[in-house]
């Protein structure tokens, strides 16, 4: 057994605990935490897959951005509501079912897809390439992503803030 | 590990975030879900990345990402929003739209 | 362009620029009596070109294209100068005239808008007429056909509110419509198999003997047909005496002298084509002389003034009729001519004596011609003219009729007209004497009408005897007939003449007694009844056209709104069924949206190829 195939191991068993802690913990604030947890796995699966920059860009922005956002989002709702949000969950088993079809469904496709590529060897660090492609044939996509972002934040700010 | 292994694992997530976004009672809950699934896809865009020596699955990668933060402040600004008005984030009684 | 053609521009537009002043200048229409002098300030010009054109003997055709088509235009629009157009020409004109001046003191009660109205209408009808004699080609007959009877039914609906005159209008409408059919049947048929509606150019191929087409024989008495419609004959006759509910002056103008003669004039203009069908000729014939008699013997009968004259002027039509279908187009014309002089004079009289007396029964007037001679004498040479004695218009026209039938050797409809000659003295005296010189006291205050009244009425009676001084003068044509005729015909009108005097005025015969003895009690309880033709149509309209109105009005209602109904209420239903498919939780639409991707999947896997 490698090391890349024990840590694939050790990060699979965490997501997924972390993944299903999400869902079924009735804490919302529980379940912020087991979501930044099931994020920094994720981030550490990418580094397996030899990509430490995304690895970098999930633990920067994804994981402690969208906690702080999502924590604030929380604070704030408990404030105005002026106790503890505590999430329950509905149709338990309907979801499952569902949940579980779809899987069944994508799984059916792995098991009868043809032998999957051995895995290549790195050429390079793949960071600079991604660098060029950003400012180079994608510049005009990250831009327009940069516009979006503003929108959202303008959105975002219109939406919160308080009448009058 | 094979890419068979890491799609395995994708979809797993996957399957856990619907299962999420279905069952919770709680807006940002949902959210939440959400925000599984579309890690799931992210896993399974840097998986066929890395197999296939594409360099456009991390190009992805990185807008969805930058994308998905933009989905959350604006989707928990709606939240909050609602909560404003309505007093609740409970999907469930979030009905105005019935026939 | 020449005189030939601008001037009868000039008689087809002045009524026509009137009439689109009065329709377009709401104000001067409302005005009323305005609207009479602009009317007539348009058609007394007219009729100066008209008899100018006439005078000249103005000969021209001028055609325009129309529906332009890849060989040529397949319809053209024009003016077709000649005789008998330059007549109509002035017959219409003056008519017109004459009846636009009368109307302004008949209808001088009118409200202003109605006669503003009215004096659009008639605008609307001397344009139509004009043009439905100038026309050049079947097509364009048969708008200004159509245009014209468009202006009957608005004329003779004047009192629209009046049921009996609007009924009166429908039918009339309706059944002239009936008989319309029958014309743009036949003139679609003769175009498509000649493919031409100008008669210059179907004239020029009959003489070539080239219109040996087959079916010819059909085409014509569909053509035939739009007269029989048009001009009251039998078995299409029954709306004229009820389109007496008009005003007397719309009587006078369109259903005596001018539009009910366009069925004559048409036959008349296509006595070339009609020529090659012996057959459809013959039954014209026929029928004009039936209808004269059958008309004649119910004037005989009717007490209403009005209704007298209308059953006359379905029997003289009968006679013209008759001569077209004996091949005597020119007796026929003629006959039409001097008709529309007398009998608008004999409508206008009447009016005159409506007017005064205030009633059309002729039992309830009696000895106006002490109280209002010069209409007496007016009325007296109308009837001595239909009825036909020299020296006045009526006798010669009369006998070249009864002679063209004579020469073509048409004893049966010869022997009908005799007798009619015989019946419309008797009837026209009736009125004479019951009404002019009847014992009983008339009804109202009679007395003389106003100038304006009056003018028309010399002018009529000044130029039937003129007319007829002129015939008498000139040769009457190229029938003579034998010798033997012109003293039978005028025996056969002294003869009627005799009878109404012994009967209505000396008393010597009691019309009563001589109605019931046998074999008159039969015509007259017949005639009474009209011949039952208008209780047949009565009864057909309502058991076929009333009934299958309600059995298409059961399908519409039950059938077609069932169906609606039917499918509204289930789309109502099914849209309340489905609606709750919509629970509004954003979940329930994700379970949707992950169904959908089972389906998928399931489908892009297992489904066999």
């Amino acid at each position: 057994m490698t090391l890349e195939a024990a840590g694939f191991w050790v990060v699979a068993a965490v997501l997924l605990a972390s993944s299903l802690a999400v869902v079924l913990t009735p804490n919302l604030f529980h379940a912020v935490l087991y979501l930044a947890a099931a994020l920094v796995a994720t981030g550490v699966v990418f580094l397996l897959l030899d990509s430490p920059f995304l690895f970098a860009v999930q633990l920067l922005l994804y994981a402690v951005g969208v906690m702080t956002i999502v924590v604030f989002a929380i604070m704030l709702t408990e404030r105005l509501v002026g106790e503890r949000i505590t999430q329950t969950s509905r149709d338990l088993l309907n979801g499952a079912v569902v949940a579980t079809g779809v899987f069944v469904g994508i799984a059916g496709f792995l098991i009868r897809a043809s032998p999957s590529p051995p895995r290549p060897p790195l050429v390079a660090d793949t960071t600079p390439a991604l660098g060029r492609a950003l400012v180079g044939p994608f510049a005009v996509t990250f831009e327009l992503l940069a516009l979006l972002l503003v929108v959202a934040l303008l959105g975002a700010l219109y939406f919160a803030r308080t009448d009058e | 590990m094979s890419l068979t292994a890491y799609l395995t694992l994708a979809a797993l997530v996957f399957a856990i975030g619907l299962f999420g976004v279905l069952t919770r009672r709680n807006a940002i809950g949902i959210l939440l879900g959400i925000e599984l699934m579309l890690n799931a896809v992210n896993i399974n865009l840097v998986a066929f990345a890395r197999f296939h020596g594409d360099l456009l699955g991390l190009v992805f990668t990185l807008f969805t990402i930058a994308i998905t933060v933009a989905e959350v402040a604006l989707g928990l600004a709606i939240v909050i929003v609602i909560f404003r008005v309505r007093r609740t984030v409970e999907a469930d009684r979030l009905d105005l739209l019935r026939g | 362009m020449d005189a030939n053609v601008w001037l009868p521009v000039l008689v087809l537009g002045l009524p026509f620029a009137s009439f689109v002043l009065l329709a377009v200048v709401a104000p001067l229409r409302r005005a009323g009596g305005a609207a009479g002098a602009v009317s007539i300030a348009a058609i007394a010009p007219a009729f100066l070109v008209a008899v100018l054109v006439w005078g000249e003997g103005l000969g021209s055709e001028a055609t325009w294209s129309w529906i332009p088509a890849d060989e040529g235009p397949t319809a053209t629009v024009g003016l077709l100068v000649d005789p008998l157009s330059n007549a109509m020409l002035v017959l219409v004109t003056l008519v017109s005239l004459l009846v636009q001046i009368y109307s302004l003191a008949y209808l001088h009660d009118e409200r202003p808008a109605s006669l503003g109205r009215y004096y659009t209408f008639q605008s609307l009808f001397a344009f139509s007429m004009l043009g439905l004699v100038l026309s050049p080609s079947f097509i364009q007959m048969f708008v200004f056909w159509e245009l014209v009877g468009l202006c009957s039914y608005l004329l003779i609906g004047y009192w629209y509110t009046r049921p009996t005159a609007a009924r009166a209008a429908v039918k009339a409408f309706w059944i002239t419509k009936l008989g319309d059919l029958g014309f743009v049947i036949g003139i679609v048929m003769l175009w498509s198999a000649t493919g031409t509606f100008e008669f210059r150019a179907l004239f020029a191929k009959a003489q070539e003997h080239a219109l040996a087409i087959e079916g010819l024989g059909t085409i014509m008495f569909l053509v035939y047909l739009g007269a029989v419609g048009k001009s009251a004959q039998f078995p299409l006759h029954v709306w004229l005496p009820d389109a007496m509910e008009g005003p007397t002056p719309v009587s006078a103008l369109i259903h005596a002298a001018t539009m009910v003669t366009a069925g004559v004039f048409m036959v008349t203009r296509a006595q070339p084509l009609f020529v090659l069908v012996p057959a459809v000729l013959a039954l014209i014939g026929w029928v004009g002389a039936f209808t004269a008699l059958l008309a004649a013997t119910m004037a005989c009968v009717e007490s209403d003034i009005k209704r007298v004259l209308a059953y006359s002027t379905v029997s003289q039509l009968g006679y013209m009729m008759a001569a077209a279908g004996a091949g005597a187009p020119y007796a026929s014309f003629l006959h039409l001519l001097t008709h529309g002089l007398f009998k608008a004079l004999l409508f206008l009289a009447a009016g005159a004596v409506i007017h005064a007396v205030g009633t059309n029964d002729i039992f309830r007037m009696g000895g106006l011609f002490r109280a209002m001679p010069q209409t007496g004498v007016v009325f007296i040479v109308g009837t001595l003219a239909l009825a036909g004695l020299p020296p006045l218009a009526g006798f010669f026209s009369k006998e070249a009729i009864l002679a063209g039938v004579w020469e073509a050797d048409m004893t049966g409809p010869f022997l009908m007209l005799a007798l009619t000659a015989l019946l419309t003295a008797f009837y026209m005296f009736r009125v004479v004497f019951v009404a002019f010189f009847g014992r009983a006291p008339a009804a109202g205050h009679p007395h003389e009408p106003s100038w304006t009244m009056r003018g028309p009425l010399w002018v009529l009676a000044a130029l039937t005897v003129l007319v007829g001084i002129r015939l008498a003068i000139g040769s009457v044509g190229e029938h003579h007939g034998p010798g033997w005729l012109p003293p039978l015909s005028v025996a056969a009108a002294l003869g009627g003449i005799v009878l109404a005097w012994a009967a209505y005025q000396r008393g010597a015969l009691d019309p009563g007694r001589l109605a019931a003895t046998f074999p008159f009690s039969v015509v007259d309880v017949l005639a009474r009844r009209r011949y039952g033709l208008d209780a047949l149509y009565a009864g057909l309209y309502r058991s076929f056209i009333l009934g299958f109105s309600r059995l298409i009005g059961w399908i519409d209602r039950y059938l077609v709104d069932g169906l609606l109904n039917f499918l509204s209420a289930w789309t109502l239903r099914g849209g309340d069924l489905l609606r709750r498919i919509q629970s509004g939780h954003a979940q329930d639409y994700v379970y949707g949206v992950a169904f959908g991707v089972l389906l998928l999947l399931i489908w892009s896997q297992w489904w066999p190829r």
